[in-house]
């Protein structure tokens, strides 16, 4: 637990991904002005914001699904942003990304959506991967699922075969998007506890982009606060109490179901 | 003047979409089973509505020539006329607006969807390339599949044709095939053919260019399908008037 909340304190060691300076729009709209943020290896941090407010496409950035229009971008100590596709293979072996509502390939099996990652970066012969998905299903607590078609799952299901497909092929970094969003209480818990054990288990870097307060604060070890078009908080949860920013402390407290004086 | 920026715009991407799927495809390894699957899916799947397109297309050509010739005493060539109609025009783009609709909406709807749904992005963060999973084994099928069942097509329409000719006009069966056989030539064949190798590429580049290009959700994919089968049947009507222009124009 020390280990955890020692990454908050100002860090010895090289950060494993930074953002600098970054803008993006879309058309007119104005999603970020100057986003600065650095994340360093093993920690588990959380991105907070509201509703389009962009949360995603700052992770979408990262692996070069959407590009930024100006800042830099660093993975593993590479500019990310001046990347073509192929380069970016690099980045996205290393950075696994669970998608939203799990973005499973409905036309395939859950066996052959697990296998694809590991077909395109041919990690293994067939009886290989078969055991790795064995493996990757059994810890999303999804074992002997593997011949069901995406469509016969439930939202909570997609996701956690979403999540065993992205572990597959063995990432440093892990992206969940909105993991827990439209999920009833039992899978959020679940979700929250897996994202606890694979960081336990695996050792890997998580970065959670998320407007549920709960699952915030049950899983991560930093919060990033994402407003007025920047990132405009960094700390542990305590340190949010002691924010200046009365935004970042009312979304915060009102996450928690803490009532605010200072709005009744 | 927007507008015609937006379609010279739309153009330059659908061009820079068809070199991208081209070295895609010839990039190792080349897959093969995902092309013989849209084959499959597309293109033999879509043999029920070319026949019966090109069925009542023969037959009502016939009907219209025999009929409409007949106080000029020219009945007797309805033959000759009906086997270049359906083999050098309504074959090939009567197959082209059939198989438009049906295959170009669905290679749409369904890349839209997958857009939407982040599958497509799913796709890029698990280390492979949409233009080469998705676009290139569709265009390449549609390409395949057009001339043969513009073949087919040219088949069947004659053949309704003689049934309408035997009718109307009292020709026998043998007397119909001989002046269908001094009529065409290959070039006509040819003519057909190549229109629909052309036709083949439009559909398939067009229907996933606008699959990809979906945005908004649910309601996009509506949208898409619609524009779809719209902007495909334009391009197939236009662009076969230049390429018969070019044709006729190089091989009379």
């Amino acid at each position: 637990m020390d280990e955890r909340t020692d990454t908050s304190s100002p860090p010895t060691r090289e950060p494993l991904i930074e953002f600098t300076g970054v803008k993006k729009r879309f058309g007119p709209k104005v999603i970020y002005e100057d986003a600065t943020l650095s994340i360093y290896p093993g920690e588990t941090i959380t991105i907070l914001g509201g509703s389009g407010t962009g949360k995603s496409v700052l992770i979408k950035m990262l692996i070069g699904l959407l590009r930024a229009d100006a800042g830099s971008i660093k993975a593993f100590g590479h500019e990310v942003t001046t990347m073509n596709e192929a380069q970016l293979l690099s980045v996205r072996t290393r950075i696994a990304m669970l998608f939203q509502s799990g973005a499973l390939f409905d036309s395939l099996t859950v066996e052959q959506n697990i296998k694809y990652p590991l077909r395109e970066h041919a990690w293994g012969t067939d009886a290989q991967m078969k055991a790795r998905v064995e493996e990757v299903l059994e810890m999303v607590g999804m074992p002997g699922s593997q011949k069901l078609k995406p469509a016969e799952l439930s939202g909570g299901m997609r996701k956690r075969v979403g999540l065993a497909r992205a572990i597959a092929i063995q990432p440093e970094v892990i992206l969940y998007d909105e993991p827990t969003t439209g999920l009833d209480p039992v899978n959020v818990r679940r979700i929250n506890g897996l994202i606890l054990s694979l960081q336990a288990k695996l050792g890997v870097t998580s970065i959670v982009v998320t407007h549920d307060m709960d699952s915030c604060f049950t899983v991560t070890d930093r919060i990033a606060m994402l407003y007025d078009k920047r990132i405009a908080f960094v700390g542990t949860a305590d340190e949010t109490e002691t924010c200046t920013i009365p935004y970042v402390r009312e979304f915060i407290r009102g996450g928690r179901g803490v009532l605010s004086e200072d709005v009744t | 003047m927007e507008g015609f920026i937006t379609l010279l715009r739309d153009a330059g991407a659908v061009a820079i979409l068809t070199v991208r799927a081209f070295f895609a495809f010839f990039k190792a390894p080349i897959e093969i089973t995902p092309v013989t699957y849209q084959l499959d899916h597309s293109g033999i799947r879509s043999w029920s509505i070319t026949v019966l397109t090109a069925l009542f297309t023969g037959m009502v050509l016939a009907l219209q020539f025999a009929t409409g010739l007949e106080p000029y005493g020219g009945s007797m060539y309805t033959g000759k006329l009906v086997s270049l109609g359906i083999v050098r025009e309504l074959g090939p783009t009567l197959t082209a607006l059939l198989v438009g609709g049906r295959v170009g909406s669905g290679f749409a709807a369904e890349l839209g969807s997958m857009v939407v749904s982040e599958q497509v992005d799913a796709i890029r963060s698990l280390g492979a390339d949409p233009i080469k999973k998705l676009v290139a084994p569709r265009v390449l099928a549609c390409i395949i599949a057009l001339p043969l069942l513009t073949i087919l097509a040219d088949g069947v329409g004659v053949f309704g044709g003689l049934l309408i000719t035997m009718r109307e006009v009292g020709v026998t069966a043998k007397f119909f095939f001989t002046q269908v056989k001094d009529t065409l030539g290959m070039v006509d064949l040819l003519h057909g053919l190549a229109k629909s190798v052309f036709f083949g590429y439009f559909i398939g580049i067009l229907g996933c260019f606008i699959g990809l290009n979906t945005t908004g959700g649910t309601e996009g994919v509506g949208q898409s399908t619609t524009k779809a089968v719209v902007t495909t049947a334009i391009t197939l009507l236009v662009s076969n008037y230049v390429l018969s222009t070019i044709f006729v124009a190089i091989y009379g």
